[in-house]
């Protein structure tokens, strides 16, 4: 698995790929961190999260959007599949080094934290949980995107079908406050990704929401895995 | 080292590939032969595991495909008509990657890339990224890829495809050096290739098997009787009247004219004796003999007889 992470971080930065990526996330939460923060006169990041959160659905199909697809348009998926990899270390080794440039750009914006330490006293709880939930949120997503990416024949597929999904459970969080349909209910306030992210932003860190976002996870890398399993054989 | 028998794909009610049947043994190289969309591709894919199969047996080396594909996949290189490669990768960096998936130690990764780089002649090109190689540089390191973690099997489709005539020749000599440990199983739609690289051919036309054997024996058991060709500056009643005291000629017919020039075909034993009685006779009659050809079908013709055969009964179904 770790030859797949190193290969897939180290294609991130031989192509434009990751300084993109990495160019649109720094620019956002710079925008956001600048009004907000710098000019607004607050000690708190939720505001420049809030707008990442809200861009998210387009961020992370970005990330992902290259991840089979490219693969598939080049060939290499054969070599990968009649290689000694198990379909579980290639679906982790892309799913992971995804999350390493997402963590190189959550790392970078730190610098907001020194900036606004500097000149000011933040409340660091609140901060690590801002932070923390964000991650988790990223992280899920990530996932979703990685599944879903796993059926694409090429990279524009890819990136509009985990748009227009992730964009839907961006949304449902909208939705599900004013629906009260016994049986919908549930279910769609489960697919609401990022209903569980608002206690984070309020500093409030219970087991249920970081539990919500790992078992996300999980269930899309196993679905992923699996559909893969099924490619390779099929 | 390869046996596959009645291995058969389908795509939903679509045929892919049915019913075939055949063996490679240790050290040969194979002819996968067969027109563009005759199932080729599908038979490599699903040696090399990257295809499941419907129905029928694939044997590695004593494993069988479905039973323990690891095992099965660990004799096998297979370098797709596409070669897999990751073009931003550099030339080493890609194969020293191929090593790492392929399971080669890490501390013997780069002596063991090392061989095959100079083997496939893509030495002096490591440091640059494969974007930026030539076609033929590109097919030569999907090769070397082949290579890479020694396995016993290669499996290679149209290695040869988009290469210039002095590429074709250097990846022939290639496939020939490695066929002393290498058993090789070559597909291709190049019947020259095919014919000059090749100890045996296994012929594949609209999905089904139409001949394995070697390419004399197919030859040989296409050739059309007792019959060869000859072309003379005469007619044929002068022919026929120069020939005609050689008791073994049973036919004589005109099939076409090039200019004062015919073409006869002439019903005998192809043997030796009788080519020599043909020429005397022609000689004493003062019949310039321009040309005089076997009744042997060249491979070209044995695979249009039998493709062309296979698709006109695909025809009548």
């Amino acid at each position: 698995m770790s030859i797949i992470i190193k290969k897939e971080v180290s294609s991130f930065f031989s192509t434009p790929f990751g300084y993109v990526f990495l160019g649109i996330f720094l620019l956002l939460s710079g925008m956001m961190f600048t009004i907000y923060n710098l000019l607004g006169g607050n000690g708190a990041l939720s505001g420049m999260f809030d707008l990442l959160k809200n861009v998210s659905f387009i961020i992370f199909p970005v990330l992902t959007m290259r991840m089979f697809a490219e693969e598939r348009r080049n060939g290499t998926e054969q070599l990968l599949m009649t290689s000694r990899l198990r379909c579980v270390d290639i679906v982790l080794g892309k799913f992971l080094a995804a999350g390493v440039l997402f963590g190189y750009a959550l790392a970078a914006t730190l610098v907001y934290v020194v900036i606004i330490a500097a000149h000011g006293s933040p409340n660091y709880g609140a901060l690590a949980a801002s932070y923390l939930g964000f991650a988790l949120l990223g992280v899920s997503m990530i996932a979703v995107c990685t599944f879903i990416s796993s059926f694409a024949e090429n990279q524009v597929t890819a990136a509009i079908s985990a748009f227009g999904i992730l964009f839907l459970m961006v949304m449902l969080a909208s939705f599900t406050r004013s629906l009260t349909i016994p049986v919908l209910s549930p279910i769609l306030s489960a697919l609401a990704i990022t209903t569980r992210y608002d206690e984070f932003t309020r500093g409030v860190l219970r087991p249920g929401p970081v539990a919500y976002y790992l078992g996300v996870t999980a269930v899309c890398l196993v679905m992923a895995v699996k559909n893969l399993e099924y490619r390779r054989f099929r | 080292m390869i046996q596959v028998t009645g291995l058969t794909k389908r795509y939903g009610n679509k045929r892919g590939v049915e019913d075939i049947t055949f063996h490679v043994d240790q050290g040969e190289i194979v002819g996968l032969l067969g027109p563009n969309g005759a199932g080729k591709s599908t038979i490599m894919k699903m040696l090399t595991g990257c295809h499941m199969m419907t129905s029928g047996r694939i044997v590695i080396n004593g494993c069988d495909m479905l039973e323990d594909p690891d095992q099965a996949l660990r004799h096998i290189g297979f370098m797709p008509e596409l070669p897999p490669l990751y073009l931003e990768m550099e030339v080493e960096e890609y194969l020293l990657f191929a090593a790492a998936i392929k399971g080669v130690p890490k501390g013997e990764r780069k002596a063991h890339v090392e061989g095959f780089l100079g083997l496939t002649g893509v030495g002096d090109v490591r440091g640059r990224p494969i974007g930026n190689l030539s076609k033929g540089y590109r097919q030569r390191v999907g090769l070397a890829q082949a290579l890479v973690g020694d396995p016993k099997i290669l499996i290679l489709d149209e290695p040869t495809a988009g290469l210039d005539p002095r590429q074709i020749t250097e990846v022939r000599d290639l496939l020939k050096r490695l066929s002393r440990d290498h058993t090789i199983m070559v597909s291709s739609h190049i019947l020259a290739e095919i014919g000059q690289t090749c100890d045996r051919v296994v012929i594949i036309s609209n999905g089904r098997l139409v001949a394995e054997d070697t390419m004399e024996n197919l030859s040989r058991g296409q050739e059309e009787g007792n019959l060869f060709r000859l072309k003379a500056a005469c007619n044929r009643e002068e022919l026929s009247a120069a020939l005609g005291d050689i008791p073994a000629i049973e036919k004589i017919e005109g099939c076409g004219t090039d200019g004062d020039r015919r073409w006869f075909e002439i019903t005998a034993p192809d043997t030796d004796e009788v080519r020599q009685a043909v020429s005397a006779a022609l000689a004493r009659h003062q019949i310039p003999l321009l040309e005089l050809n076997s009744g042997r079908l060249s491979l070209e013709q044995v695979f249009l007889r039998l493709t062309d055969a296979r698709a006109g009964e695909g025809a009548a179904l």
